[in-house]
């Protein structure tokens, strides 16, 4: 060890690195439980605090198209997904929080015969696996989304899908975090990690951390704590571009994507909208600070009013990187059999929406409870070189 | 321009000066409300420099206009705007393009700004032979310091000094084959050396070799009661309605804050026909123990000490009483105008109020940093000042290879300052592009090392006499609004705060404190003074908020309208 013991806690039951929404969900969750917890999380902008607030359900067709190989893994992960976003709706009861969380459905537009197709297949496969979807013609579209631009010819149409504000949850769910008791270590990098005498020692810039065990809730950020431990975990950051336009009337109900182009498209309740997609964006720096790239706003922005042309007057006040986390289409949940008391929390793909059901099976795990679901596909064992 | 345009306000038709800002004219013609909040509050010109987003108007259709960026150079349809209204069908839209399509300048050198430093700076380089293209937001050259007359000139009092000195520069400028293009927002900075703009509805990239910012300063806020209603403005912002275009803020106008420019524009204001109750400082009267200072200022510069008595005695012979050692505590709206509430400046005692149409705060400055900041150009925090200082070589040359940035923006040092340093730096991204400097130019850079070090005595000796306390949130209640944009009041920062929130993206995103369209300029610096002091830590440049593109907002379809 070097130098002191952290001023906030020198010894304590599990340290939670990552305070994020899976971190920030599993502290609460074991703390309920009477097991005393640290949450680290070193301030910086990135994934949870950068999140846009997207509840997906239906597979994305960007990562279908990025990562074919991957596809399996998404499609085994699938019925998660509606679990998934009930179980947010469940937090949000649960905490009697506002989160602004809107169950209006997901629209995945096309804009061809051969991108309609495309959503005709994917649609019988989800259907296969359990989600409420269906495909409406242009007419049946302007029913319920009577703003498209001229290029829309269809669209699928995902019941389960929605969209919240993440600052009003995450917010609500640091509240509940405290209140629960844990310990927050905010603004402090956590790392290395290091295993002496059956515990573990948690380096912070501000003095070491003891604890029994420890869990990786960093995302991508989870690859270099566990690779320091001889663990492999092959998390990708991957930062993307947002926009966020000034306030309109309601316009936009439904959280809008596209079969073969990068756009996502939703309107919170303050009245912004909010476009994003995938685009680009990267880290810059010795602070590896997420920055944007002008091809990415000119190319998302003018998509947008592409899709929805009446959105064309309105202005864009900011811009920021999101970043996502990509693993192999599947979340890395739950014990790590080389190094006995380290756990891995990582959603993977679409790390929000998943984020409370995810941290919520890793706690089970953790409470020595049996998960409500089958976790043996998000070992993080899979990765062991075989 | 000349003439006059009639325009037509919610149905009412009003005359403008041709050419004047639409702010100006609505302003002429007593109205002050310019749009209503989330919160139904009203809101109207504040900074008149195209920052805050409060004067928003709808124009000719369009939404979320700024209407002291406007030029009323034809009969304009306006309507007051309000939050969040509808947005109309628009047909098809556009093609989506991709920054291919995006139309690209590449100037050998860059310059963003033309104030008293871009100028100066530009001409510097031409003259050492670069190709230089100097952009900026406003209608006229000359910035801030030597705003230009944008009406006229019949019926209107003749340009003054300070006018005619900025006048010449740009002629001389434009004489040496400078290309100057005013209307360009230049909101976005991207690294190496990439700067993404508006100009007349249209999207331009900017991919110069080397680039020079001189971007200048926008005034700082003072979140005290009131401090948002229609009739309270800046002194910057009341300026400009006279030095453009010959307009008054009111018919009766009370000036405070902190510095010099409250003094001058007073005694403009006195010249133009307002009465001019009072002009409120913060710093106490000169006391004998500040004779160094003034003795240091007036071997700086006479001229500019010359300029200060002249406006006392206008002050004077107007009838404007001067009161040291007094702030604005606090501002209500009545029937017909608004009462204004002073404290000593230690924020307790006597108070005093006056009645007026129109209060102009001018409470010092803050760099206009933000294009530097999203480049990723080092600053380092000045406490004494208060101010983020960007950190450069003795060329003007900053972190980042390639921009060099000068004047107020960099950390405040004056419009004199910046002049001098604009032949400093001109020359020197000149000699770095390759180009070489006569001994004619050499002895010129000589007489302005020589000038910037004596402007720079003026400023300290200037700042020693006008040292006054700090912007204090006991000034606030808990309702008083930190954030204009998205109405986040002092309690609703305090509550955040007691829920151990340290850092300020945390609090940003728990309350939307700097969330708004003017990203933060107003409230970051309040907030982050309130977070250093409560939590006993240093400023640096990243306590404050990440900076963000765009730094200023800008319209999708104007991304989208090509060539």
């Amino acid at each position: 060890m070097t130098g002191a013991a952290h001023p906030l806690v020198g010894d304590i039951d599990v340290a939670v690195i990552g305070g994020g929404i899976v971190g920030s969900c599993l502290a609460g969750f074991l703390a309920e439980d009477g097991v005393g917890v640290a949450l680290i999380d070193n301030g910086r902008i990135g994934g949870s605090n950068a999140n846009a607030g997207s509840l997906h359900v239906q597979m994305q067709s960007r990562f279908m198209r990025l990562y074919p190989q991957n596809v399996p893994g998404m499609e085994r992960q699938l019925p998660l997904y509606p679990k998934a976003v009930a179980f947010w709706q469940a937090m949000q009861a649960r905490l009697g929080a506002d989160f602004d969380l809107k169950m209006t459905g997901g629209l995945m537009v096309a804009e061809s015969r051969d991108q309609l197709d495309f959503l005709e297949i994917k649609a019988r496969r989800e259907r296969e696996l359990g989600l409420d979807v269906d495909i409406l013609d242009r007419t049946a579209l302007d029913r319920i989304a009577p703003y498209f631009g001229p290029a829309v010819v269809g669209a699928e149409i995902c019941a389960n899908e929605g969209k919240l504000n993440p600052l009003l949850a995450n917010a609500a769910i640091r509240r509940w975090v405290i209140e629960k008791g844990v310990v927050l270590i905010e603004g402090e990098s956590a790392g290395p990690v290091r295993r002496e005498q059956q515990r573990f020692i948690v380096e912070t810039g501000n003095g070491w951390i003891k604890a029994g065990r420890v869990v990786l809730a960093a995302a991508s950020g989870s690859k270099a704590l566990a690779a320091e431990l001889g663990v492999a975990i092959p998390a990708e950051p991957e930062p993307l571009h947002m926009n966020i336009t000034e306030a309109v009337a309601p316009l936009i109900g439904h959280l809008i994507q596209h079969a073969d182009r990068m756009i996502t498209l939703k309107q919170f309740g303050t009245g912004q909208i909010v476009i994003g997609g995938g685009w680009p964006a990267h880290l810059a720096g010795a602070r590896r600070h997420p920055t944007v790239e002008l091809a990415s706003l000119v190319a998302n922005a003018t998509l947008a009013q592409h899709i929805v042309p009446r959105i064309a007057s309105l202005r864009i006040i900011r811009t920021w990187a999101g970043i996502n986390t990509s693993v192999d289409g599947k979340g890395v949940l739950g014990p790590i059999g080389r190094v006995p008391g380290l756990f891995a929390a990582i959603p993977g793909d679409a790390g929000y929406t998943l984020g409370p059901l995810s941290a919520r099976l890793v706690a089970d795990m953790m409470l020595g409870r049996q998960p409500n679901e089958d976790v043996s596909p998000f070992s993080p064992d899979r990765f062991e070189a075989a | 321009m000349t003439g006059t345009i009639t325009i037509d306000f919610e149905g009412t038709p009003v005359e403008a000066r041709a050419g004047e800002s639409l702010a100006a004219a609505l302003t002429a013609h007593g109205v002050n409300v310019f749009r209503t909040t989330r919160c139904a509050a009203e809101r109207g010109l504040f900074c008149g420099m195209g920052v805050c987003q409060d004067c928003l108007v709808e124009v000719d259709g369009k939404p979320n206009q700024r209407a002291c960026m406007t030029k009323v150079d034809r009969p304009l349809t306006v309507r007051r705007e309000a939050h969040a209204r509808p947005l109309m069908p628009a047909g098809q839209g556009r093609p989506p393009v991709t920054i291919g399509d995006v139309e690209v300048r590449t100037p050998e050198l860059l310059v963003i700004g033309a104030g008293p430093g871009g100028l100066s700076a530009a001409i510097a380089a031409r003259k050492a032979g670069a190709e230089v293209l100097v952009v900026d937001e406003r209608s006229q050259a000359g910035g801030q310091y030597f705003k230009q007359l944008s009406v006229g000139p019949e019926g209107i009092s003749a340009p003054d000094a300070q006018h005619r000195e900025g006048a010449a520069l740009i002629e001389t400028a434009v004489g040496l084959g400078i290309e100057i293009t005013s209307g360009v927002t230049v909101w976005g900075a991207f690294e190496p050396n990439e700067y993404a703009a508006t100009a007349e509805g249209r999207t331009l990239r900017l991919l110069p070799k080397a680039a020079i910012i001189a971007t200048g300063a926008y005034e700082r806020g003072w979140p005290v009661p009131g401090w948002t209603l229609p009739g309270v403005m800046t002194t910057g912002a009341a300026q400009t309605l006279w030095r453009t275009a010959r307009r008054l803020p009111g018919e009766t106008v009370l000036v405070a804050g902190n510095g010099p420019l409250n003094l001058q524009l007073a005694a403009e204001l006195i010249e133009g026909g307002a009465r001019v109750v009072a002009v409120v400082e913060a710093a106490e009267r000169p006391s004998v123990t500040k004779v160094g200072a003034l003795a240091s200022m007036a071997l700086a510069s006479p001229a500019l000490i010359r300029d200060g008595l002249r406006y006392h005695a206008v002050r004077r012979s107007g009838g404007a009483a001067m009161i040291y050692g007094s702030i604005v505590a606090g501002v209500e709206k009545t029937a017909r105008g608004l009462s204004v509430r002073l404290l000593p400046a230690s924020g307790s005692g006597e108070e005093i109020r006056f009645e007026v149409d129109a209060l102009c705060l001018g409470y010092g400055f803050e760099p206009s940093n933000e294009l530097l900041r999203a480049l990723g150009c080092g600053h380092d925090f000045d406490p004494v000042r208060r101010q983020l200082v960007t950190r450069r070589d003795a060329d003007g040359l900053t972190d980042v290879a390639g921009v060099y940035a000068l004047g107020d923006c960099t950390g405040l040092g004056g419009a004199r300052a910046a002049l001098a340093e604009g032949v400093l730096v001109g020359l020197a991204a000149a000699r770095a592009l390759g180009h070489t400097t006569s001994a004619g130019l050499d002895a010129e850079a000589r007489r302005a090392r020589s000038h910037l070090a004596r402007h720079r005595r003026f400023q300290q000796a200037l700042w020693t006499l006008y040292a006054a306390l700090a912007y204090s949130a006991a000034l606030a209640t808990p309702e008083t609004l930190i954030c204009r944009c998205e109405e986040v009041t002092f309690g609703q920062i305090e509550e955040a705060l007691g829920e151990e929130m340290q850092l300020i993206g945390a609090v940003k995103r728990r309350t939307r404190v700097g969330m708004g369209r003017c990203q933060g300029r107003y409230c970051a610096p309040v907030l982050d003074a309130l977070l250093a002091e409560r939590f006993g830590r240093a400023r640096d440049e990243f306590t404050g908020f990440a900076p963000r593109v765009p730094v200023k907002p800008v319209a999708i379809e104007d991304l989208a309208r090509l060539g």
